[in-house]
């Protein structure tokens, strides 16, 4: 890295916050998916300013610069693939402002979701996006990547929750968009920076929209001897206008995953499990879960019990949060894809992932957000097997042209990143992709915020398909 | 022939004489603020309205585009207009899928069509904007305009998960898609949502459903403002989910009093809290808000319910043309604040949003327009007091002339502006109506 530039962001955040050291760069060269990228510095920032001094040393030097929050999308997002200064936020953990009269947080972007989860919940209150990965990821990745979670099917995505940002432009300007108040006049800055990630700048504080919890909640549990009658079942509870909290499935792969690293209980000799939660006043979900429960049997669910104790909630839940990581310990070499599809479509969807995993010979561990037709299929592989990740690839391409081919798209939450600009071009037109491109030279027309991500090259997005 | 002239044979061409209109008689018919276009044209096509800006834009011709005209006083007078582009032609039903709880339509597509549609299979689109059901999806879109069950379902930003779009460069793009959930590229359905058809014309929309509730009612008592401000408060952090939580000063009710089983003294509230749901979470709704608003409280169902919840949906709906409208967006704690600041005055009416932070208020009669006026400025200082901000969202043409309708100083308005030059570099869209001429 240019000596000047170096002396620079040392300058902005201190000397002990600008890291160079090759075993902290290696830290810092990927996230949770299979990019990878050494940066020539790591930032930790403390202040919107310091951030802002940050960019404009980059700006100034025209180096890459690429925010961080905990690492854990899976698209490649915060992999410095370009090299560059990694801003890592995790100093930036502050919640500015609990203000519960009018139901919003004010909070630095790198607060982790659930810390703010269980400051939120003792006043009775939650921020409804809540990843998976919530013990870890950042809001300000959530932002970014405009992130959903198995409770997102009632409430929404992370950008129905986010009413003002500030924001750090790739020019080193400090912008506020946004307030506690709603629908201010002017083009909606906010929805647009939302899922931006990082490619339009930083963002270093955002406004929250907070809600009450609900006063209950009810679980239903149902195991399936095939995974298409589990997505027959969400498919018809969507039909019947019944909104649940969540409505999620893991496939057999995936259960015998969690059985093996975090035991719950759950039987392995089914082809799947669907949890359903409902939400609401006490005393007033029996009916829409003994309904939910009934459609499952009707799919011929090998069971469908409604859960009747706050252990056994937990317990499931826990069991659906660990799936992930369970999973990546049963095959390190896991190739994540995130392809979203109409409701309705969820059976013959899922019939053609199952032939795409046989054809291939591949294990793809199943799980779905499936109330949102939010598909995880998780490809395993071998990495000691020199055609494991070719195939896992073949593979992954064929599952988005699947989500294409039924008017689905090529990732529900987890973020363009570095994997999948070339498949972009399976739903999007050129031209549509250049309307976006004229956006993101708006808010960066030197292009030095996270490059490589989200848009496919202007000469790729050419070529037509991937 | 003169430049305009070869303009308009060129528009004429693209969508056949019988849909292009320029006999004054007719476009009259289509004025706003005393602006009366040169032309109107009724394109059949998203192509056909991509064609139509591409050669109003190398004309530099400007367009205003239409839906069925119910909103069209929003926004600031208009520079004169070139072409208006209606969309009455086009308002076919693309793609609904019930069972998905999604809906494709033109932008044409009335809300009253689209409801019916969705209404037989028990559903509904849950946007109830002020005026009439002839407001079209476009237009409710480019506006971003919700109503009364926005606390619960949100605003189109909310509600569009797709769009279809053409630009000033004569090409058709769509942004987002069919799914609920989709983050792939940029959210470009947020930048043409709200932006009063600056930016582009949306042709079509997708556009998530929700199962019409089994049961709704309105739960409504007349208090004294301190107390209607302490049940707010209640029911805002309870975990009740009402739908709908509106309050309404005395001068606002005198348009529905009558009709309604409860006395509206003066220096009083009108509290509605709409409850809508299934069967099982009603009676407990119903029974927790009727003892929190104490004695008086009475219950509302059935026709009675659905024009008390009309009555709040046109409240903030311009009562004649050029009655005066004004929104306050504040922090959703200082809704009353708000209602009390403009309750203060004689012939002021005013119904807060109060589960959103939103108020609308007016003078009941907008004679004396530099009294107005001054109001108006009051109501913004107050606004911005709270937290806030306040725009006037309808108003006599003299009186849009005068105040600054959107605000004073606009924040990043040279993003905004950079945006607007991005897809509409001949600057042709929109007849200077939103702010700083956008
Ligand atoms: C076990 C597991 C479960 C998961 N479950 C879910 C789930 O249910 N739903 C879901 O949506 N995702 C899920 N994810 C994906 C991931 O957790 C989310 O994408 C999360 O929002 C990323 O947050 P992060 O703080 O880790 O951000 P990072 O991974 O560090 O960054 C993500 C992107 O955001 C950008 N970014 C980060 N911070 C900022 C900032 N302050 N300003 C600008 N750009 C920034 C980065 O440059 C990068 O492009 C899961 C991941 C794992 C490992």
């Amino acid at each position: 890295m240019d000596k000047r530039a170096l002396r620079g962001l040392r300058r902005a955040v201190g000397r002990h916050n600008a890291l160079t050291e090759p075993a902290d760069l290696l830290l810092y060269s990927y996230d949770s998916s299979t990019a990878r990228g050494m940066p020539g510095a790591v930032v930790l920032p403390a202040s919107t300013e310091e951030v802002a001094a940050v960019v404009k040393v980059c700006a100034q030097h025209g180096i890459p610069f690429v925010a961080r929050g905990a690492g854990t999308n899976l698209s490649g997002g915060s992999a410095p693939i370009r090299g560059g200064v990694v801003i890592a936020l995790s100093r930036m953990n502050r919640v500015l402002d609990l203000d519960l009269p009018n139901q919003r947080a004010v909070v630095e972007a790198g607060v982790v979701n659930l810390d703010l989860q269980n400051i939120l919940a003792p006043h009775g209150l939650q921020f409804c996006p809540d990843p998976a990965s919530q013990k870890a990821s950042t809001i300000g990745g959530n932002v970014a990547e405009n992130a959903g979670g198995p409770h997102c099917l009632k409430y929404g995505v992370t950008v129905n929750h986010v009413l003002g940002l500030t924001v750090v432009l790739p020019s080193g300007d400090i912008r506020r968009f946004g307030s506690k108040a709603e629908d201010a006049p002017g083009y909606d800055l906010v929805g647009l920076f939302v899922g931006s990630e990082g490619t339009f700048g930083v963002t270093t504080e955002m406004v929250l929209r907070l809600r009450p919890l609900p006063e209950s909640t009810q679980i239903v549990v149902a195991f399936f001897d095939t995974l298409e009658a589990a997505g027959g079942a969400v498919s018809r509870i969507i039909a019947a206008g019944m909104v649940p909290a969540a409505l999620e499935i893991m496939d057999k792969a995936t259960i015998e995953a969690v059985e093996a690293s975090f035991p719950s209980g759950l039987p392995t000799d089914v082809e799947a499990v669907l949890l359903i939660e409902v939400e609401g006043l006490e005393g007033a979900l029996d009916g829409q879960a003994e309904r939910c429960a009934s459609i499952c049997r009707e799919l011929e669910a090998r069971s469908a019990e409604i859960g009747r104790t706050p252990e056994e909630r937990e317990r499931l839940w826990s069991a659906r949060r660990s799936a992930f990581g369970a999973t990546a310990r049963l095959s390190p070499a896991m190739l994540v894809t995130d392809a979203t599809v109409p409701r309705t479509r969820l059976p013959e969807v899922l019939r053609q992932i199952q032939q795409i995993e046989r054809k291939h010979g591949l294990r793809i561990a199943k799980i779905f957000h499936a109330g949102d037709g939010n598909l995880h299929s998780n490809i395993l592989f071998d990495r000691d097997d020199p055609d494991g990740l070719r195939r896992a690839e073949a593979a992954a391409t064929e599952i988005f042209h699947v989500a294409a081919g039924v008017e689905g798209t090529i990732t529900g939450e987890h973020g363009v990143g570095a994997e999948k600009p070339r498949f972009m071009s399976l739903i999007y037109s050129r031209e549509d992709i250049e309307a976006q491109r004229k956006v993101q030279r708006v808010f960066d027309p030197a292009g030095i915020a996270n490059p490589g991500k989200v848009l496919p090259e202007p000469e790729a997005a050419a070529e037509g398909t991937a | 022939m003169t430049a305009l002239a070869s303009a308009l044979r060129d528009l004429e061409a693209i969508v056949g004489e019988e849909n292009f209109l320029t006999a004054t008689q007719t476009v009259s018919g289509y004025q706003i603020d005393g602006q009366r276009p040169v032309a109107v044209a009724m394109p059949g096509s998203a192509e056909e309205v991509a064609r139509l800006l591409r050669t109003a834009s190398e004309q530099g011709l400007s367009v205003l585009l239409r839906g069925s005209g119910t909103h069209l006083y929003l926004g600031a007078p208009p520079t004169p207009i070139g072409m208006v582009l209606s969309f009455a032609r086009m308002n076919r039903l693309v793609e609904y899928d019930a069972e998905d709880l999604t809906i494709t339509a033109e932008a044409g597509t009335t809300l009253g069509a689209l409801q019916k549609t969705v209404g037989e299979h028990g559903q509904i689109l849950p946007l109830d904007p002020p005026g009439p059901d002839s407001a079209t999806l476009g237009g409710i879109a480019a506006t971003n305009l919700s109503g009364t069950m926005r606390m619960r379902y949100g605003s189109p930003r909310d509600l569009v998960i797709g769009l279809r779009v053409a630009l000033a460069d004569g090409t058709v793009v769509k942004t987002g898609g069919k799914t609920v959930k989709n983050v792939a590229g940029y959210e470009l359905n947020k930048l043409f949502v709200s932006s009063l058809g600056t930016l582009g014309a949306i042709c079509a929309l997708t556009m998530r459903l929700t199962a019409q509730p089994e049961a709704k009612q309105i739960v409504l008592a007349s208090l004294p403002p301190p107390t209607a401000a302490e049940a707010v408060r209640h029911l805002l952090s309870s975990r009740l989910d009402i739908a709908t939580l509106e309050v309404a000063n005395s001068a606002a009710c005198r348009r529905i009093a009558r009709a309604l089983p409860v006395t509206l003294g003066p220096d009083r509230y009108l509290m509605f809290a709409g409850l809508m749901g299934d069967r099982e979470s009603l009676p407990r709704q119903e029974s927790e808000v009727l003892h929190l608003l104490g004695p008086g409280a009475a219950r509302i169902q059935g026709e009675d319910a659905d024009s008390a919840w009309a009555f709040l949906r046109n409240a903030a709906f311009p009562a004649a043309p050029g009655s005066v409208v004004a929104r306050l967006s504040v922090p959703l704690s200082k809704t009353l604040e708000a209602a009390d600041a403009v309750s203060s005055w004689d012939g002021w009416w005013a119904v807060a949003r109060a589960g959103s932070g939103f108020l609308h208020a007016g003078p009941v009669d907008s004679g004396d327009l530099a009294d107005v006026n001054q109001r108006l400025l009051h109501l913004r200082q107050t606004a911005q007091e709270l937290g806030g901000f306040a725009v006037l969202e309808a108003g006599p043409t003299e009186l849009k002339r005068e105040f600054p309708i959107w605000g004073e100083n606009v924040h990043d308005l040279d993003l905004m502006q950079k945006l607007k030059e991005t897809f509409d570099p001949t600057g042709v869209l929109g007849c200077g109506r939103f702010l700083q001429g956008l």
